[in-house]
């Protein structure tokens, strides 16, 4: 994939992040910090679907944003085509192993 | 072929924010802070997991966390995020054309157009803002604002 396009993509998932993460944020100081963390709520949370899938979006686009910009960072200390290649593809199954251990979570508290 | 390894400083140069400027300090703030961050949400959806033991691994999770550490650490977790999230609109925006000055011919003393008040003004302005997001989770934190 060109460089410029992986750019795109690490930016257009930030934009969009700040806006879910904020919401994300904003639930845990409208009915107050410690009570928001209580099992039942959170609970309650997992079980709204809207939320859910937010959460669930949240997940994807930060996992895809961080693990870009992780790349960014050992790319800069470093290069060379097997190095850049090993990092490629390490930051990659790293992602997709985050995204899928934090669906399992997601998925199992919403079926309850 | 020019054996020019001797240029290569590795991380020893990349995080060394000497000599360049605030902009230059801008640039290792947003790596350690993206790192951090990094670290902090792989962290947050192992806790976040605790959940499927049930009220008892949820609540142990929760205890471990709200403590005058747990509560500190949240903190630089919430100046980072604001640093990084305002400085990088600021990149982004730099990265698009906007606010980097336009082409000039080079002229003594060489000042370069991208680095100007607008930008200095959007790294201190992320500064500041980390410095305020995190005093008010720390009071929400402790208790200080519901």
């Amino acid at each position: 994939m060109r460089e410029s396009i992986i750019m795109k993509i690490h930016y257009g998932s930030a934009l969009a992040a700040v806006g879910l993460v904020a919401v994300h944020i904003l639930m845990r100081l409208t009915q107050g910090y410690a009570e928001s963390l209580e099992y039942a709520n959170v609970i309650r949370n997992y079980h709204f679907l809207p939320y859910a899938g937010m959460l669930e979006i949240i997940l994807i686009l930060l996992s895809i944003h961080g693990f870009i910009g992780l790349r960014v960072i050992l790319l800069e200390l470093k290069q060379g085509r097997i190095y850049e290649k090993v990092i490629s593809y390490s930051c990659f199954i790293a992602m997709i192993g985050l995204i899928t251990y934090g669906t399992r979570t997601i998925i199992m508290v919403n079926m309850g | 072929m020019t054996n020019n390894s001797e240029n290569k400083k590795g991380i020893g140069g990349m995080i060394d924010p000497r000599r360049y400027g605030i902009e230059r300090i801008a640039y290792l703030l947003m790596r350690l802070s993206g790192l951090g961050l990094l670290v902090y949400f792989i962290a947050h959806i192992y806790e976040t997991s605790k959940i499927l033991q049930g009220q008892f691994g949820w609540n142990e999770m929760i205890a471990s966390t709200q403590t005058t550490h747990g509560h500190i650490i949240l903190a630089i977790i919430i100046g980072m995020c604001v640093f990084h999230t305002v400085n990088g609109i600021r990149v982004m925006l730099g990265h698009g054309g906007v606010g980097v000055g336009t082409p000039t011919r080079p002229d003594y003393p060489y000042s370069p157009a991208s680095q100007n008040i607008k930008h200095k003004i959007g790294i201190y302005s992320a500064i500041i803002l980390a410095a305020i997001a995190m005093m008010y989770g720390l009071a929400v934190m402790f208790g200080e604002l519901k």
